[in-house]
């Protein structure tokens, strides 16, 4: 075997030994981050696109009139299309990717991991039912001699209703995937991961559903009522960034603030992702006129690499926390460290056990 | 005819009692766990300005001796003090949870209890998901380069099986390490905290103690320490925590954000 156990020495220059130690095990970080990198990323940014646009066009479907059609049928295709990578991602992923199915040897509702797993199998026969569904509307089967038997049987629109719940479900475990580790940065506000990827993958997926209509010509009336759901998302999932934040304090939301990362969840992810599209289609509308077709396109494309911004900040952001002793130490302190002793040097007390 | 080995899991759990008082930092323990376990060598080097050559945990690092160098009053000392001379030692280990916060997490179901109240990784199921990495609030499982699986002390579950004591148990020359069932060293610890507070050591406690602030959710630790400093010195958190304690108002949250969500959807998908 040759692999040798490595590390870099985390040291700044002018530092003593009673200054490292003075805060912390010589800096080293007190827990592991995790390995996830550029595939969670990809896979929390399509996942969530995914589950949302399955929903979004399942509620169009069974609340609209004949206008939601056209809603319905681009998210239904965006779903799959986002979905199938998603599988493919998680795979990759693992240290022994040819061990994936032991995945499923178990339904173990204390991991969200596991849950996610079940969720996005089941997910993925829903959305598949709704394809197929929407292929028959569509008229696409008929090209084929054996064209899908009992298509008829599938066709209920609750069927397409009774996945919306797991389409949910899809966009926001992720967060309370994250929020159940010991990462200070994703479980500080554990309650409010869940929804903050909730809401970044409702104005994503509403923002891909967007794109699709605004290059294939759709009626302006579809664009309207989209480009309202997408405002309306965009200012909730706003408003969960600020609160989270704020929520988050001065030690352990250190990596939203400084660094690389923070300069990304400033410009990238608050910036470009959400002030950006809202301004480009406020602006018309306090003018008086309607935001055109370029410019709704335009606003959506930033909300889709605002969204992806959101994903990595959160994965890179949540490595720099695990890194960081002070945060760490902080999340587990709930004050009776005191009591404990703050005896800071016993060692002067000239004492010999037995 | 060798006599019947006797069977450790009629009394389990078991657990280890580390006396980090007694402790010279000899790394017995260390190389022990290496031999019995053939895990490769760590990086030849120290780590920051310590005598510390293993940094922390890991894959392939199942005993793990801390120095901590003490300055009374922010600078480095002139004297030596006869007990624990300015330095503070203590080898760490998996804490072997009663509620593990890894098994938790573990999609695959491959971090069981063993029936001597010990948490084991089966390297046959475990596909290397990492996720059992971040769950840990004391930074013990690691994924190991050589075989993408997660790792961690196993409390040499073999010799367990056999009747014997783990090998850093066996090779530790200060009896530092202490191994047996949980209850009697329960009872040890608190004799020993009692010793040690009466001959002037005042901040003796028990980590993962109740009276320690306690290991909320997480039930207790199979491993007890007793430290002589506040844990943040030895990279211990204060008062861990179950980190999945809050999936289930988690999930709640996430299930009312649903709710909002498809009704903003409803309206604004309308005329």
């Amino acid at each position: 075997m040759s692999y040798q156990r490595m590390w870099k020495t985390p040291k700044s220059g002018g530092r003593s030994a009673s200054d490292e130690s003075a805060e912390s095990y010589y800096g080293v970080p007190p827990i592991h981050k995790p390995h996830w990198k550029w595939l969670i990323i990809a896979y929390f940014y399509l996942g969530g696109i995914s589950g949302l646009s399955y929903v979004i066009a399942e509620l169009a479907e069974v609340t609209g009139d004949a206008t939601n059609r056209v809603i319905t049928r681009a998210g239904r295709y965006v779903s799959l299309g986002t979905l199938l990578p998603c599988p493919v991602l998680l795979i990759l992923d693992l240290g022994r990717p040819e061990r994936f199915l032991n995945m499923l040897r178990i339904v173990k509702l204390r991991s969200p991991m596991s849950v996610g797993t079940w969720v996005l199998v089941i997910f993925s026969g829903f959305c598949t039912r709704s394809v197929v569904a929407q292929a028959a509307r569509d008229e696409l089967w008929n090209r084929f001699k054996c064209a899908p038997h009992g298509i008829k049987a599938i066709q209920s629109r609750w069927m397409g209703v009774a996945g919306v719940p797991f389409g949910f479900l899809l966009g926001g475990y992720t967060g309370v995937l994250l929020a159940a580790t010991a990462v200070p940065l994703w479980t500080k506000n554990a309650l409010l991961m869940g929804p903050l990827f909730l809401a970044s993958a409702a104005s994503n997926a509403t923002a891909s559903i967007t794109l699709v209509l605004c290059l294939s010509k759709a009626p302006h009336r579809a664009l309207v009522r989209l480009e309202r759901l997408e405002m309306c998302s965009l200012v909730v999932e706003l408003g969960l960034l600020a609160l989270n934040r704020r929520q988050l304090g001065q030690t352990i939301g250190r990596p939203l603030r400084e660094g690389s990362t923070g300069r990304l969840y400033r410009f990238g992810v608050q910036g470009t992702g959400i002030a950006a599209p809202l301004m480009l289609t406020v602006a018309p509308m306090l003018a008086g006129m309607r935001p055109s077709r370029w410019r709704l396109a335009l606003s959506s494309l930033l909300t889709l690499s605002g969204g992806f911004m959101f994903r990595y900040v959160m994965v890179i952001a949540g490595h720099r926390s695990a890194d960081d002793p002070q945060a760490t130490f902080e999340l587990a302190r709930r004050g009776s460290q005191e009591s404990t002793g703050s005896v800071t040097d016993v060692n002067v007390h000239p004492v010999a056990p037995s | 005819m060798t006599a019947q080995p006797e069977d450790l899991a009629t009394h389990a759990p078991v657990g280890f009692l580390t006396d980090t008082t007694l402790c010279i930092g000899c790394k017995a323990c260390e190389v022990a766990c290496k031999q019995w376990n053939s895990l490769p060598m760590d990086n030849v080097g120290f780590t920051a300005s310590s005598y510390d050559n293993t940094r922390d945990l890991g894959a392939t690092t199942w005993r793990h001796v801390a120095f901590v160098e003490q300055f009374p009053g922010n600078e480095r000392p002139t004297t030596m003090p006869p007990f624990q001379s300015n330095w503070l030692m203590m080898s760490d280990i998996c804490k072997h949870c009663v509620n593990p916060p890894c098994m938790q997490a573990c999609p695959t179901g491959a971090i069981v209890i063993s029936r001597f109240g010990t948490v084991v990784i089966q390297q046959d199921v475990c596909n290397g998901c990492g996720y059992c990495v971040p769950a840990c609030p004391f930074g013990v499982p690691e994924l190991s380069p050589l075989d993408n699986k997660a790792h961690k002390c196993t409390f040499c579950y073999d010799r367990l099986e056999s009747g014997l004591e783990p090998a850093c148990a066996k090779a530790c020359p200060t009896d530092s390490i202490q191994f047996g069932y949980t209850d009697e060293l329960a009872l040890r610890a608190r004799g020993r905290v009692d010793e040690l507070r009466e001959r002037g050591v005042e901040g003796a406690y028990v980590y993962g103690d109740q009276n320690a602030g306690g290991t909320g959710g997480i039930g207790g630790l199979r491993v007890s320490f007793i430290l002589s400093a506040p844990s943040e010195r030895y990279n211990l958190p204060a008062e861990p925590e179950l980190p999945q304690r809050k999936s289930v108002p988690n999930y709640l949250s996430t299930l009312v954000a649903s709710v909002a969500f498809g009704a903003m959807m409803t309206i604004c998908l309308r005329k």
